[in-house]
């Protein structure tokens, strides 16, 4: 019985091509629903969680002098040997790095630099957006590194942003923690 | 003085026509490609003017200063002809297209057709029917597999559903007793043709579907298997001769789907102006055409062979025989 009348059910869904109608509805359903684009550098920007390892960049101590003992271990750790460190002895007769350079082409951005640091100096920050037309420009030196923003405090937000060719994609945000980017995904 | 006024008058008419023929695909470019974004919840062109409206300007500027490759395999003069052969016969059969009655400009009363022809729908499905040279000879002279493969293809469908399309309108020349396209709209008046005619329509709009090359039944150009079918070795401007001969062929058969079964011009319950009434239902079949492309997927090669043969044309002989009983 129950049969014979899916039966009949599927040969009048049939005749009047309930699939092709159901997938109609839902396409136009889709189609007047939100979109889910984040307008990356025309309009819209994308906050880092403070997990996320973006550019490197050099930490002070209290006193405002960096923290960095030049001890080379983020040098050797590193899997693609793109850190170089060279050590001096500073006025106070502290190890402190003359020069220390990043070749952030040749960088995965792993993080291992920032757990094999004894002295807590260098860390991944938040800072995503530094390409380049030139790959000499890419390597960093100590002050541009100590000059680099840090980790971000919140993150994962959608704030409203604009594209200066000349500059930076500018973030022009009035709420700082932006919007939840995941409220536009529809669930169905 | 008559005539040269007259033939003034057709020359202006003509030329309004094929500029707008020209010029049609651009916005219809730029709205499939907002409504394929946004059935798929992305946003379509945004970037060049406002919501990307200019978006097709850009395009058309892209393809007009690109190189235009000839292969050196290819059949230099048939590939050079093929896209002329592809793009004429869309535009001659708005010939024949009435857009409404008449207008009065300045006191005087313009009709809004070329030539009223009393074998206006004949005129259409044979000047139609030429559009398939330039598939073939476009694929043919290309010397690439994917291109023949493909031109094959669009003969085989081309002539299987020509046939079903040619039966369905005859029920509306037979309720019309005319094929003067002006004397079908005029003849629906009253009560338009989809209500005696749905099993008409319905093959009409499939068969269109297959005729304007559209998914479901697009498989001359089905991308995952042929490259671009008949087209793949085509650049420049060539390439743009046959996106404008598909858009004009697409606009054609909603215009056609309008005039013969959905009233042309005749509004229902809310008086508008008749050419408007008749641009707003051309607009609902186009966005129609545009809805099936992004909802359904492509039909296989014997699938659309078995529907064209074993489904359209029964349905549509027996929609003859059923009209000639019944109105008879």
């Amino acid at each position: 019985m129950s049969r014979a009348r899916d039966r009949t059910g599927t040969w009048i869904g049939w005749a009047f091509f309930s699939d092709l109608s159901n997938a109609l509805a839902l396409t136009l359903g889709y189609m007047f629903s939100r979109t889910v684009t984040m307008q990356y550098p025309d309009k819209e920007k994308w906050l880092p969680y403070s997990r996320y390892r973006g550019h490197h960049f050099l930490k002070r101590d209290e006193e405002g002098e960096i923290k960095c003992v030049a001890c080379e271990l983020c040098a050797r750790i590193c899997p693609c040997d793109c850190i170089e460190v060279v050590p001096y002895e500073d006025e106070k007769g502290n190890r402190r790095p003359a020069k220390f350079e990043i070749d952030t082409a040749r960088c995965l951005f792993c993080g291992l630099c920032e757990d094999a640091c004894p002295a807590d100096a260098i860390a991944l920050g938040q800072q995503y957006e530094f390409s380049s037309f030139s790959s000499r420009d890419l390597v960093i030196g100590r002050d541009d590194l100590l000059a680099k923003p840090g980790k971000a405090a919140t993150g994962g937000g959608v704030v409203a942003a604009r594209l200066d060719t000349k500059k930076d994609v500018l973030v022009e945000a009035s709420e700082p923690q932006g919007y939840n980017w995941w409220r536009n995904i529809r669930r169905t | 003085m008559e005539l040269i006024v007259a033939l003034g008058l057709i020359v202006f008419k003509v030329a309004l026509l094929i500029a707008m023929l020209l010029l049609l695909p651009l916005p219809l470019t730029w709205l499939e490609r907002k409504i394929a974004g946004h059935m798929q919840q992305r946003m379509g062109p945004m970037r060049v003017g406002w919501h990307g409206l200019l978006q097709p300007v850009a395009d058309g500027i892209k393809l007009l200063t690109k190189e235009d490759h000839i292969p050196a395999e290819a059949d230099r003069f048939l590939f050079k002809l093929a896209p002329i052969l592809a793009l004429a016969p869309p535009f001659v059969v708005f010939v024949a297209i009435p857009f409404g009655e008449t207008v009065s400009v300045l006191g005087n009363e313009i009709s809004l057709y070329v030539s009223n022809m009393n074998v206006a729908l004949l005129f259409v499905f044979a000047v139609i029917g030429l559009e398939v040279y330039g598939v073939i000879f476009g694929g043919w002279a290309a010397n690439s597999k994917y291109a023949v493969l493909g031109s094959l293809r669009t003969c085989a469908q081309m002539i299987s559903y020509e046939i079903p399309m040619g039966f369905a309108v005859i029920g509306v020349v037979m309720l019309a007793q005319s094929m003067s396209l002006l004397d079908i709209v005029r003849a629906q008046a009253d009560v338009w043709n989809i209500v005696y005619q749905p099993v008409g329509f319905f093959v009409f709009f499939v068969a269109g579907l297959a005729e304007a090359q559209r998914i479901p039944f697009d498989l001359a150009e089905a991308e995952g298997d042929l490259g671009a079918g008949f087209h793949t070795e085509y650049s420049g401007i060539r390439f743009a001769f046959f996106m404008i001969s598909e858009y004009v062929i697409m606009l054609l058969v909603s215009v056609l789907s309008v005039i013969l079964f959905f009233g042309g011009w005749n509004g229902v319950l809310i008086p508008l102006p008749p050419l408007l009434w008749f641009a707003l239902k051309v607009a609902f079949f186009v966005y129609l055409f545009m809805w099936f492309r992004f909802t359904f997927p492509r039909y296989r090669y014997d699938q659309l062979m078995a529907i064209g043969w074993k489904v359209l044309l029964p349905l549509s002989m027996a929609n003859i025989i059923i009209t000639g009983i019944v109105f008879s």
